[in-house]
């Protein structure tokens, strides 16, 4: 089996019209973009402003790929140039619209990312999140655990972790579906809140 | 069955914060949410309580009616974005509000209480009018049993919009004479943070996005006043002495022998535009969601030589026009120009007193 | 949640699904906001195992690009997928023929045109007040070339902007009025979509000349 069917699945599916594969692909890839663009510029924001911009020239290049390299490959050098060019021309001047601000007033501000001053209630969620899966993973059985973390740290294959945990293809499989699920169980509540407990209600 | 899909990926919005109340949704098939618990747990900062998708609908449009607010927001419509203001205020039951494009035409839109403006740097030419005082809530389409026979109102799930939490409410069509929306309404404040405009297809026509928005308990009388300067503009307006009742009693009157299935009259009026002293009657059509004026217009030399058919679009609203025994018939609305031309072409003079029936 | 389901989607998100599997699990994945959502979470638990510092963990990244990519055409489609309605028809132009039901004439514009000097000056007699301001006639490009008369309207003189067709007052007028007994987000809609559009060029969408209303 082809190691990049499943990205090449999913390009070949936006391809012919598809956008809702395209989503699945961000999904995938949007930490290691950010975490790869945070390579040339420190603040978080504006890494996920050139994430998302690259993400943006990959969906629009994305007829010229032939499937030549791996998707990922290919969509790592479209972020490289693009964190590259945005640190050359850092004209980017976010809009800055005057707003009167009353006491007791409500407001938001999409721009505000910009400001530092009030606590994001999303780094509270990325620790919370932190938190949890480390957690859950601390207390998965043993087998689980180290077939997950082989997978997702180390990066083997399923055979090479089958050879280093002395088991069939198929055991790791199932060990690494089992321990996400079992990560997931927590996750999901801190992700929709008391309504994830809704469904099990219904 | 052609209507908009709420599993469409264009739904994604914030995946990662997807709440199973999806599920629900499709369960209950357009019952109420009532069912779904308040949410308890340390990761919701804020609870809302649960309410029918039509209640939100209700609670959107009352915050957009009622509150203050000051934002701007990109309108994107036929693959072109352009940035808008709009500042809305209501203070002692008066309602002052301006809408101003903030790239390209620099048109503003003004209304302060019974006073209308419209100026158009673009065309030098300011339009003035003046709406009757008491013209405020009347006739908006309003959610009611009927509207659910048109259209499928639903929740499709919770999602964080820029830090916000939101209820998704979508609006789908059931036929192809209208539209559909699809709302992100502010779990808090219930103003919709973004929208859609899509066709009976799924397919979006128009998108409203907020990027900055604030609620201020006070606006300064200043923020009403246009930017543009208006020296050498063309000032059009209505005649000052509008009469709106006509003299001798009305022996007929204007409406529209067929419907669009749900469609049905809300307002009757009389009114005389912004350059002219002619009086047009003015109806009103609403199902509930979408509405659609008809204006009437008499005869006149200019009517005389108006061509017999003509269409419009403004931005995802329709127009239709038709010339009918010497009368000009126009239809406007958020339809497709398909409803808006039938209208238009079912709307003839009835006899408001039938032959043989005696008068008291 | 289908077990089954799930271990695939698990299994080919670490690239170790068959082929064939993927595609038809790529295509579920595509339309299914759950699935979606549960990919990525795979994506959480993987970046939290390799400590990636920094990187907000529930960044709206994923939502921003989608609603980027609404915008964009989708790609190999014939059509314009992105549901770009009728471009360029702003202030009374004639519709795509496919619009109108048959029975209804082939429509004209509602224009100042030089070819029509009779709607020329009902027109001007309708829309002109008595206190219409200082209103130095510009006779628009187009006219002038086909010798056309000047009209009432006031054209911004500047000679950058190419010769536009005049648009109608009337539309304006209906537009506003109708706004007031919209729904408060169709009005904005309205509004919006009056306060940014824009006139023709001359020349670019005008129809064909041999478009006559039916004598009827």
């Amino acid at each position: 089996m082809s190691a990049d069917a499943s990205d090449l699945s999913l390009v070949r599916r936006v391809q012919r019209g598809d956008k809702g594969a395209f989503d699945a692909l961000v999904l995938k890839y949007q930490h290691k973009l950010v975490k790869l663009v945070m390579r040339y510029v420190r603040n978080p924001a504006e890494a996920e402003d050139i994430a998302q911009e690259a993400f943006i020239k990959a969906y629009r290049a994305l007829p010229q790929f032939r499937g030549d390299s791996a998707f990922y490959t290919w969509l790592y050098r479209i972020a490289i140039n693009t964190a590259k060019n945005a640190v050359v021309s850092r004209d980017r001047s976010p809009i800055e619209y005057n707003i009167d601000r009353h006491d007791n007033d409500e407001s938001y501000d999409m721009q505000g990312r910009m400001k530092d001053s009030e606590t994001p209630e999303g780094l509270v969620l990325t620790d919370e999140i932190r938190t949890t899966v480390n957690a859950a993973i601390d207390a998965l059985p043993e087998d689980l655990r180290t077939a997950i973390v082989l997978r997702e740290l180390e990066g083997l294959s399923y055979e090479e972790i089958a050879a280093a945990m002395d088991c069939p293809v198929g055991t790791v499989r199932s060990r690494i579906f089992r321990a996400r699920e079992a990560i997931d169980h927590r996750l999901r509540e801190v992700f929709e809140g008391g309504l994830g407990r809704a469904e099990e209600l219904g | 069955m052609s209507r908009a899909r709420p599993n469409s990926g264009a739904l994604l919005g914030l995946t990662l914060a997807w709440a199973c109340t999806a599920a629900l949704a499709e369960d209950a098939a357009g019952q109420a949410q009532a069912t779904v618990p308040a949410a308890t747990t340390p990761a919701q900062k804020k609870t809302s309580p649960a309410l029918t998708p039509a209640q939100w609908l209700e609670r959107m449009n009352h915050a957009l009616t009622t509150r203050n607010y000051d934002g701007t927001f990109s309108h994107w419509h036929g693959g072109h974005v352009e940035m808008l203001r709009i500042i809305h205020r209501v203070q002692d039951g008066n309602v002052s509000e301006r809408l101003v494009s903030l790239d390209g035409s620099g048109r503003e839109f003004i209304r302060s209480g019974a006073n209308l403006a419209c100026y158009l740097p673009d065309r030098r030419t300011v339009l003035v009018e003046q709406r009757p005082p008491q013209e405020s809530l009347v006739g908006f389409p309003a959610v009611d049993d009927q509207t659910a026979s048109f259209y499928d109102i639903r929740e499709v799930g919770r999602m964080r919009l820029n830090r916000r939490d939101t209820h998704v409410i979508t609006v789908s069509p059931r036929d192809e004479y209208r539209y559909g929306y699809r709302l992100w309404i502010d779990a808090s404040t219930a103003m919709p943070l973004k929208t859609q405009l899509c066709d009976a297809h799924g397919r979006i026509i128009e998108q409203v996005v907020f990027a900055s928005l604030a609620l201020p308990v006070r606006i300064a009388d200043a923020s009403f006043r246009p930017e543009v300067s208006t020296l050498g503009f063309r000032w059009l307006r209505t005649g000052t002495a509008a009469p709106l009742a006509p003299a001798a009693p009305a022996t007929s009157a204007w409406n529209a022998l067929r419907l669009p299935p749900g469609f049905r009259m809300s307002v009757r009026s009389a009114q005389v535009l912004p350059g002219s002293n002619q009086p047009v009657d003015h109806l009103v059509f609403t199902d509930g969601v979408a509405s659609v004026s008809v204006f009437v217009e008499t005869q006149t030399a200019a009517v005389a030589q108006a061509p017999r058919a003509q269409s419009a679009a403004v931005g995802s609203s329709s127009a239709f026009s038709t010339v009918v025994d010497g009368h000009k018939i126009t239809a406007v609305g958020e339809v497709p120009l398909a409803t808006v031309q039938f209208i238009a072409t079912q709307v003839k003079a009835q006899d408001l007193v039938p032959a043989g029936v005696p008068q008291r | 949640m289908n077990e089954e389901l799930d271990s695939q989607l698990s299994a080919m998100f670490d690239d170790q699904l068959p082929p064939a599997e993927c595609e038809l699990l790529a295509r579920r994945l595509s339309r299914d906001e759950q699935l979606k959502a549960r990919w990525g979470r795979y994506a959480v638990m993987g970046a939290v195992i390799r400590a990636e510092r920094g990187v907000r963990l529930n960044a709206p990244l994923a939502g921003r690009v989608s609603a980027v990519l609404l915008a964009e055409p989708a790609l190999g489609a014939q059509s314009l997928a992105g549901a770009l309605p009728r471009r360029g028809l702003r202030w009374w132009q004639p519709v795509v023929a496919g619009a109108l039901a048959a029975g209804v004439a082939a429509v004209s514009i509602l224009w100042l045109r030089a070819e029509a000097p009779s709607s020329v000056a009902s027109l001007s007699a309708r829309l002109t007040t008595p206190a219409a301001a200082s209103g130095a006639s510009v006779i628009p490009a187009s006219a002038r070339e086909r010798g056309g008369r000047a009209d009432s309207y006031v054209v911004p003189p500047s000679p950058a902007v190419p010769a536009v067709v005049v648009p109608s007052t009337e539309l304006a007028n209906y537009v506003v009025a109708h706004s007031m007994f919209s729904s408060p987000v169709a009005r904005r809609n309205l509004l919006s979509a009056f306060m940014t559009s824009e006139p023709a060029a001359a020349g670019a969408e005008e129809p064909p000349d041999d478009v006559k209303s039916a004598a009827q």
